[in-house]
């Protein structure tokens, strides 16, 4: 047999049809996909250690946003309302404490306001744990009456400052405190986190693409004959370097998957004291976990950090290598 | 239009040694010749010539009428893939099957898993390998995985098949085989150049013998001008 197989001129690459070549790239593509996986799966531990490191590294940028995305939500609750605190002077009669009250329920810009004596702020105080001890040593309550004065909501904050404005300069009145300053300090501050969460994963990336870049040079490096042979018997650029951007895309792909695992690790294990630590500041706060558009980002970018990474590498160490 | 034709080529490496000067020749299509000459007279460098693996300092090497000095890089794939190429050391890679050694040529071109088989089987059955389709080149003696290269070489139909000292190591047995194999291969058609120094094997075979002395070529450039010198 096989004098056939040997003609001249016989079918070869170059004639296959237009839309034969397309299946057969795909084909490949497909191919290359699952033995790049497989090629990986096969070195388990090698290939676990590049998996942690860029879970690792993805993790802790995924971490700080989940923070900041939780925070956020925080602040949400405040935000809107810009509740402040009036402290009457000490030797306020509970008559003028009451004309008080009726006078700042009087003006525009309240909603509400609630009389806190002395008497009722020092039995709330007590019902905190470990407080009422330290207060029994006292002989006289040293807490002022209080009057909480709720402004409506989305009130904005030039009205605000004209509303403090006006009840610091009435009589009794010690001092007004607005808890806007608070939640001012805490976007303040959140917008310091995410600048934060910015940076680090700026530079975790970085680190991702050269863990990745490193690694696909070992893997060029113990491949060299192969890529000769595969260059001498007609291999494209493309081709050899089609194994190498997909074992990339998957060390990125998996390390970014083992990030998501990893964060909601963390969410389960915090979870419970963020509950608790809400409950008793009696905030209805639950500690979200990653939604879900950020997860899917997450695993996308780690995906395409791997690609980037393989890529440089390759371009890098694959083209100096002829036959 | 030949299937090879050398045209005044000389070859420079940067270390200023001149491998080739003003070489010129033509081979026919479905010729055999033997390319002999001492270690070191250019005999590697014109066939990487052939292969694109080297440029040509001066001068066109011209192989199915594409010109390989003006070729562009991303179309030497496409021009390896109509050459077959037979290695003293093999080139094998010992991580996978004599099958799949064979078929690499034909995955690369993205033929057909079907065809592929088929013709993987053709050419080992052609180089009388076909029971060993499954195993590890390393389990074979020298002369099946020469034979196993061979197969690599016409497993894609090539039009021009090259080989660089493919009986280095082998008896003079099995090196008479694989020039027969040769032979077979010329016989249907493929052009066939083979570099040796077995110059008693070439007498045997009674083919054109181009012969390159430093860098020259001193005898064979015409098919007509014969073998007479040794």
């Amino acid at each position: 047999m096989s004098e056939k197989s040997i003609h001249p001129h016989g079918a070869s690459a170059a004639e296959l049809s237009g839309s034969e070549k397309f299946s057969a790239y795909f084909r490949n593509h497909q191919m290359v996909a699952v033995e790049s996986l497989a090629k990986l799966l096969s070195t388990p531990a090698s290939s676990l250690l590049t998996w942690l490191v860029i879970a690792i590294a993805l993790t802790l940028p995924g971490a700080l946003y989940m923070a900041v995305n939780n925070l956020q939500q925080l602040s949400g609750h405040f935000e809107a309302s810009g509740q402040m605190t009036v402290f009457l002077a000490e030797d306020t009669r509970e008559t003028d404490s009451n004309a008080l009250r009726l006078k700042v329920a009087g003006l525009d810009q309240v909603n509400k306001v609630v009389y806190v004596s002395p008497e009722q702020a020092l039995e709330e105080f007590t019902q905190y744990g470990g407080i009422s001890e330290a207060l029994s040593f006292l002989d006289e309550n040293p807490l002022p009456a209080v009057l909480l004065v709720e402004p409506p909501l989305g009130i904005d904050k030039e009205e605000l400052n004209v509303l403090v404005a006006q009840i610091k300069s009435f009589k009794h009145v010690d001092s007004v405190q607005v808890d806007m300053a608070w939640v001012e300090r805490l976007l303040a501050l959140l917008a310091l986190a995410q600048r934060l969460v910015v940076v680090v994963g700026v530079l975790l990336a970085l680190a991702i693409v050269l863990v990745v870049g490193n690694t696909i040079r070992l893997a060029i490096a113990a491949r060299t004959e192969e890529i000769r042979v595969i260059k001498l018997v007609g291999g494209t650029n493309a081709y050899v370097r089609r194994p190498f951007l997909y074992s990339g895309f998957w060390y990125g792909a998996i390390g970014g998957i083992l990030a998501w695992l990893m964060l909601g690790l963390c969410w389960i294990l915090l979870q419970g004291p963020v509950a608790d630590i809400a409950a008793l500041y009696g905030a209805d706060f639950y500690l979200q976990p990653l939604p879900f558009e950020p997860t899917c980002w997450l695993i996308l970018s780690a995906s395409l950090l791997g690609l980037i990474g393989s890529w440089w590498s390759v371009q890098r160490h694959l083209v100096a290598i002829e036959p | 239009m030949p299937m090879v034709r050398f045209d005044r080529v000389s070859k420079r490496y940067p270390s200023g040694n001149e491998a080739l000067s003003g070489v010129s020749f033509e081979l026919a299509r479905a010729e055999m010749a033997f390319l002999t000459g001492h270690s070191g007279a250019g005999k590697s460098t014109l066939l990487k010539l052939m292969m694109r693996m080297e440029v040509p300092t001066r001068g066109e090497v011209i192989v199915d009428g594409s010109n390989l000095s003006r070729m562009r890089e991303g179309l030497v794939p496409y021009h390896r893939r109509k050459v077959g190429v037979v290695f003293q050391n093999h080139q094998l890679l010992f991580d996978r099957s004599v099958f799949e050694n064979v078929a690499l040529p034909l995955l690369i071109a993205g033929t057909s898993l079907k065809e592929t088989g088929r013709r993987v089987r053709a050419a080992l059955d052609k180089v009388g390998l076909l029971g060993k389709e499954k195993l590890n080149p390393i389990q074979l003696s020298g002369g099946e995985q020469q034979r196993i290269g061979i197969a690599r070489a016409v497993v894609n139909k090539p039009a021009l098949l090259i080989a660089d000292e493919p009986t280095g190591n082998l008896d003079p047995e099995l090196s008479a085989e694989i020039m027969n194999l040769f032979s077979q291969f010329q016989q249907v058609g493929t052009t066939v150049l083979i570099a040796t120094h077995d110059i008693a094997l070439v007498e045997r075979m009674n083919k054109r013998r181009l012969i390159l002395q430093d860098g020259q070529m001193i005898a064979g450039h015409t098919a007509t001008e014969g073998v007479s010198y040794v």
